[in-house]
């Protein structure tokens, strides 16, 4: 199925559940609230004509630089290997309670995503089995990849532009 | 005149004969108590020849991080050939080796691992420092990773590079080997022994 | 192990616990597994991964895609041009840019390149832990050649930051093409050679038949890719099934297994060694003439001798060594076949010269699970020939 076929059936089927489903630079992109992302899975997992079956990634985003609601967003992508299409899954998640349901049950390479996600940007991610951090040592405080994290603590020791070096490190040029 | 002459002489030969006893009583304190076999000119030759002989024969710890252990491991193959100077087998176990080249970037999660790992090895031990993540953090400055290996383990040669090549890598340690023979029979070298 | 009131030692559980600790020599770097051992044999693990972590996808939030371009080869550290190859049309895609055949074709050879040395030092490694001691000194010959073409190209061995954002960084010489065309012609007896080592080996053929056996559907339900995912029936090679950069004009076969066991990953690769050298031949029969990057001076530097005549040459020279390329917003995904599988970047872009968020999308992360799920049930020395066998290379799992 092309990507405007994915779209129109998941408009078509999934009309409640998902918020906006459009095309961009030819994937297949799909909004969905956390509460429905579970049953929305589901539903493009077992349809015989989606069967999306394998999951490639799954990301986070931290749109804080952005200033847009809301602030997080989870990133899902699936192929689907007998038909060969793929389809991306957007999660806004709320800031002051980042909250998204597993996909683990569903698709078992989503447990280490999902670890890195919690360890990564600190969502709750809800009936994981073995939620804890995968890739920062285990006494790490803070979550290292949101925007407001520092990058380094450190100035570089010896510098001929340390001026310049420092700037791009610490401010960035404005977005808009 | 001449009498003040004499007891000046007297008195400096006095001063000096008390130096030479300081002297003296001093050497013998320390050869009574130190008891270490690197002091007196017989034991610094076989001080250098203990040198030679560990320059020689330096059997590295597999301790590859990174994409400089790719270049160790070509250091250790055919074309440059490692084993020619001594490096024969790398070590799985750090008590069994000597020398610790820290190839590739350390980690925050990583850096105790090194400590461990460094002081599980025997007394006397060398550290490279292969590659510009492990001397100084290399193109890595962030929150992540150690700047410098050398805040973790004290390091005898750094290799810049990115990755260096084996051919910079056995120039390090052939720059290691010069250290180890110059520092062979004296303090240096007895402090690491201790 | 707890105490009781007496002060005597009690076991409370049944399985020893084994650490195969972040420093190992059979690991394939600093990768630690946890596990209960019941006697010999595996009952679970409990993988760790994080000891290698260098930041990379924070750095790059701060850095101009360029910049950004050498921070990728140190991801997957075997093979540095797939992961600019990635990088770079994800890139392109936003930026709707289209590149020349010429540099097409100049970015297909360095990657199959780069996955020949990939797979050489994979069979080097993997051989080496089960015992073949021999095959590491013998691939490492080749990986050798490999490294100076490299170097001729690019002017560095391992490392090359080849590939650029419209093209590739500099053409290519007669006297490369020439090299190349020597390699490829000697190498086929190489490959020929590492067979007749291990192919019908009955030692190999204990080690590796029926050893991490993964069936078809937990391949898939796991996501496990590339080569790993082929052994396991699963037809699924992103070459064929979405062609990028110009792999839709060479003919080549994708080897699929039956088993899924480690034997039949060994015999993928091996194959793929051969294919890949295929398409390296038939790239250099047909290199096409022309510009080796996109002529849009938006995008790509132009060329260093209109410079001395042209006014907006020097000014798109100028902002773009100084300010970088200019992206569009919007976000995007394009997964490439890198030597372990999937690779991809997932590009937010917000419209300035430096990514919002760039994930990398990482086979041997995503393989991780997957991988110690095979172990379940293994002797102890068969730990270390899956590790082996799915090629696990931990800048890419750590990022």
């Amino acid at each position: 199925m092309t990507s405007e076929e994915i779209v129109e059936k998941l408009k078509s089927d999934m009309d409640g559940k998902i918020l906006e489903a459009t095309v961009t630079l030819g994937d297949a992109v799909v909004h969905v609230s956390p509460d429905a992302l579970h049953e929305v899975a589901v539903f493009i997992k077992d349809d015989p004509d989606l069967k999306f079956d394998y999951l490639s990634y799954i990301s986070g985003v931290d749109y804080l630089d952005q200033d847009r609601e809301p602030r997080f967003e989870a990133v899902y992508e699936f192929h689907s290997i007998d038909h060969n299409h793929s389809i991306r899954l957007r999660v806004g998640l709320e800031e002051d309670d980042p909250t998204v349901p597993t996909v683990s049950d569903l698709w078992l390479g989503a447990l280490f995503p999902e670890r890195e996600l919690f360890d990564m940007f600190g969502f709750n991610i809800t009936g994981h089995p073995d939620l804890r951090r995968l890739i920062m040592p285990e006494a790490w405080e803070g979550h290292p990849l949101l925007r407001d994290y520092p990058l380094t603590t450190e100035d570089v020791t010896f510098s001929h532009n340390r001026d310049y070096k420092s700037d791009l490190v610490k401010s960035k040029p404005p977005t808009r | 005149m001449g009498l003040i002459d004499q007891v000046a002489d007297k008195i400096e030969e006095e001063i000096g004969n008390i130096k030479l006893n300081a002297k003296e009583a001093a050497e013998a304190f320390e050869a009574q108590y130190s008891g270490a076999i690197y002091d007196s000119i017989l034991t610094t030759k076989l001080g250098k020849v203990v040198g030679w002989a560990q320059k020689n024969a330096l059997w590295p710890a597999t301790f590859g991080l990174a994409c400089c252990a790719i270049e160790m491991m070509a250091m250790a193959n055919s074309r440059w050939d490692a084993a020619r100077f001594g490096a024969e087998v790398f070590r799985a176990s750090p008590r069994q080796a000597d020398l610790m080249i820290v190839s590739g970037r350390v980690s925050q999660k990583m850096a105790p691992v090194l400590k461990i790992i460094y002081d599980q090895m025997a007394e006397p031990k060398w550290v490279i420092s292969m590659g510009a993540c492990a001397s100084c953090g290399g193109i890595f400055n962030n929150y992540a990773i150690v700047q410098g290996v050398d805040r973790v383990v004290p390091v005898d040669v750094y290799v810049p590079g990115c990755p260096p090549g084996p051919e910079a890598l056995l120039y390090g340690i052939i720059k290691l080997q010069e250290k180890i023979m110059n520092e062979a029979g004296t303090s240096g070298a007895k402090k690491r022994a201790a | 192990m707890s105490v009781t009131e007496q002060g005597l030692l009690e076991r409370d559980k049944d399985t020893m616990t084994l650490n195969m600790g972040p420093s190992h020599p059979s690991t394939h770097g600093v990768f630690r597994i946890i596990m209960e051992m019941d006697g010999e044999i595996v009952k679970s693990t409990d993988p760790e991964i994080g000891y290698l972590h260098t930041g990379i996808e924070k750095t790059s939030e701060n850095k101009r895609y360029v910049h950004v371009i050498p921070m990728t080869d140190r991801l997957d550290y075997l093979s540095p041009p797939s992961n600019n190859l990635a990088f770079c049309l994800t890139a392109e895609k936003l930026l709707q840019c289209e590149i020349p055949p010429r540099g097409n074709y100049l970015r297909v050879i360095m990657c199959e390149l780069a996955r020949l040395g990939s797979h050489l030092v994979w069979l080097a490694t993997h051989a080496l832990d089960i015992g073949a001691m021999t095959i590491f000194l013998y691939c490492w010959r080749e990986r050798e050649m490999i490294l100076d073409l490299n170097e001729e190209i690019s002017g560095v061995r391992m490392m090359t930051s080849y590939l650029r954002i419209g093209g590739v960084a500099f053409d290519s010489t007669p006297e490369w093409l020439a090299n190349v065309r020597k390699f490829v012609d000697y190498f086929p007896s190489k490959i020929d050679e590492y067979e007749r080592l291990l192919t019908h080996n009955p030692i190999w053929l204990d080690r590796t038949q029926g050893v991490g056996v993964m069936s078809r559907e937990d391949a898939i339900n796991w996501s496990l890719s590339g080569p790993a995912l082929r052994a396991s029936g699963v037809d699924m090679d992103f070459r064929k099934i979405r062609p990028y950069s110009g792999y839709e004009n060479f003919k080549f076969d994708v080897p699929v297994g039956k088993n899924g066991d480690v034997y039949d990953r060994y015999l993928m690769r091996v194959e793929e060694m051969r294919q890949s050298r295929e398409i390296i031949d038939q790239a250099l029969n047909s290199l096409p003439d022309g510009p080796y990057k996109t002529q849009d001076n938006k995008i790509s530097l132009p060329d260093r001798d209109t410079l001395h005549t042209s006014m907006e040459a020097l000014i798109h020279h100028f902002k773009l060594v100084s300010e970088g390329v200019n992206v569009p917003a919007g976000e995007t995904y394009v997964p490439i076949e890198g030597p372990r599988g999937e690779v991809g970047f997932y590009i937010v872009s917000d419209g300035s010269g430096i990514p919002y968020r760039a994930k990398m999308r990482a086979p041997s992360f995503m393989a991780i699970p997957g991988m110690c799920k095979m172990m379940e049930g293994c002797f102890i020395a068969d730990v270390v020939a899956v590790i082996g066998s799915i090629d696990i290379v931990m800048g890419e799992v750590d990022r």
